[in-house]
């Protein structure tokens, strides 16, 4: 582990730092990153996509693991919550390529409509941000929903059950039990998501388009295209920044747990 | 009490809503394989077989095929089992930093497949070790090795220590009791932590384009005609792949839960 995963990084760390005409150490491999518009833009774009992306799994992650917790009969929750996440094993890019029959132009859902209505539309959806926002937001779902579940079916039933016995509603319960109990999920989940969706290349490309590329696009067409290895090293060096800065919720909730037990 | 079958019924719309979602592209993609037109235009021409067959004769898929069992078994079998010997050790053992140890074995989780691809080349072509299969089944390992981990050792805190130590007690050797006790009762486990890990590594696509140079293994050959023009062979493969690791992934899942 220690020669196959730390080394290569701190390898990668110190090409990022290298200036590649003379070898020497400096800083300047950085500021040519965000002085480039097209890495400063691409850098913005995959903050942006993964933050929406967490945004809507978070939206819907959460009703569903509730769903599955506390409405459906209990026979039916592993059942429930297997349908939800068995695609999870599956290949990331085969479904993302699956989803590029659906929403091209002359994709199924374009069929449909005019099947129903008669009218040609165009969706104007895929190659998009929006669609590279929605293909990983149903990964994100999926992982949130699981984590959330695993926080939610430890709740203590007794807690809702004094909650409507001292005259609370739906909402005193989500409010001041589920949210609060479901937060460790909640947390992790919306975490990995963020990682996943800054650093995954196949559904931006497939969904997204190449015309306006995220940071893991970026870095492998420079390694194919120009072998710079430093820029890439750079570019790579960023994506861990990011994710460190990502993980500062997860410590937090590392110590929470200490303290707790 | 009104409100609430209100909300349970919105809640069952949108479960079977993204349920719903999530496996309709799928479905479409295997409709489309046993379409005989050349494009993936609705409405359907005649059923076929073909791109089956199609599948089958390509020497390339094939060839990935074979390079993908390869690494894949050898990453599960190796995962597996340094999974096993370091779930062992960090469940019995105690000692200062064993947190930090623990946080160790699991970052590979957080950190992107891209940059576990990009920086192995770097180092080991650094190094001077060409890119190539062998690097692919490092690369891959390292990947699944945190999930093999958080399995195994979740099933090793369950089984009662004193089990072992009555081992002990009556003369067993250390390594006797290894194979003897914890072997025994982690089977389900590691059946499962096998078959899933091979999952995530047949899978695995990013990674591998990384390390690899010449030889393809089934993913990358795969996204290659994807991005290379359409052949509609691909929503065969992508069929026969899906239902697999889907197959593959339950059976783990249910494993897990026999223990």
């Amino acid at each position: 582990m220690l020669f196959f995963f730390i080394f290569p990084i701190i390898h990668t760390l110190r090409l990022s730092f290298i200036d590649p005409n003379n070898g020497l150490y400096t800083l300047n491999n950085y500021f040519a990153f965000f002085a480039k518009d097209i890495f400063y833009d691409s850098f913005f774009r995959t903050l942006k996509l993964a933050f929406f992306v967490i945004f809507f799994s978070v939206l819907l992650s959460f009703p569903l693991a509730y769903f599955i917790c506390f409405v459906i009969h209990r026979k039916f929750r592993t059942f429930a919550l297997l349908i939800l996440v068995a695609p999870f094993w599956t290949s990331f890019t085969i479904r993302a390529f699956s989803w590029q029959l659906i929403l091209s132009d002359k994709g199924f859902i374009t069929w449909f409509i005019n099947l129903l209505t008669g009218y040609d539309i165009k969706l104007n959806f895929l190659y998009s941000m929006k669609a590279s926002i929605f293909g990983l937001s149903l990964f994100g779902i999926m992982l949130t929903t699981l984590l959330l579940f695993n926080s939610m079916i430890t709740i203590d039933k007794r807690l809702l059950e004094a909650n409507a016995d001292l005259g609370g509603n739906k909402f005193t319960e989500i409010k001041n039990i589920i949210l609060p109990l479901s937060m460790p999920g909640l947390i992790i989940g919306s975490v990995l998501t963020f990682i996943i969706a800054v650093g995954d290349y196949a559904v931006p490309t497939l969904l997204g388009g190449g015309f306006k590329p995220v940071l893991a696009q970026l870095m492998l067409s420079t390694i194919k295209g120009t072998y710079d290895l430093n820029t890439a090293a750079t570019m790579a060096l960023i994506l861990v920044f990011v994710i460190i800065i990502a993980c500062v919720p997860l410590l937090s909730l590392i110590k929470q747990i200490r303290f707790e037990r | 009490m009104k409100n609430n079958s209100l909300l349970n019924n919105f809640l069952y719309l949108l479960f079977f809503f993204i349920v719903f979602v999530i496996y309709l592209p799928i479905f479409v993609m295997i409709v489309f394989s046993f379409n005989s037109s050349k494009y993936q235009i609705m409405p359907l021409r005649s059923l076929t077989i073909d791109w089956y067959y199609r599948v089958f004769n390509d020497s390339q898929y094939i060839e990935g095929l074979t390079n993908s069992l390869f690494v894949s078994v050898t990453v599960s079998l190796v995962a597996t089992t340094l999974a096993f010997f370091c779930s062992y050790s960090l469940v019995n053992s105690n000692f200062k930093g064993k947190s930090i140890l623990n946080l160790f074995f699991l970052t590979p989780l957080v950190v992107p497949l891209i940059l576990i691809g990009i920086s192995l080349r770097f180092y080991l072509s650094s190094q001077g070790y060409e890119p190539s299969l062998y690097l692919v089944t490092i690369g891959q390992s390292i990947f699944v090795m945190p999930l093999a981990i958080l399995n195994l050792s979740n099933r090793m805190s369950q089984i009662p220590k004193n089990l072992e130590e009555a081992a002990w007690s009556l003369g067993s050797s250390r390594i006797r009791s290894i194979f003897e006790i914890v072997l025994p009762a982690c089977k389900f486990s590691l059946i499962a932590t096998f078959i899933l890990t091979f999952t995530f590594a047949f899978d695995e696509f990013i990674i591998a384009y990384f390390l690899n140079n010449f030889s393809i293994t089934l993913p990358i050959k795969i996204w290659t005609s994807l991005v290379t023009g359409f052949d509609p062979a691909i929503n065969a493969i992508g069929t026969l792949v899906f239902l697999t690791s889907l197959t593959l992934g339950l059976t783990a899942q249910l494993l897990f839960m026999k223990k």
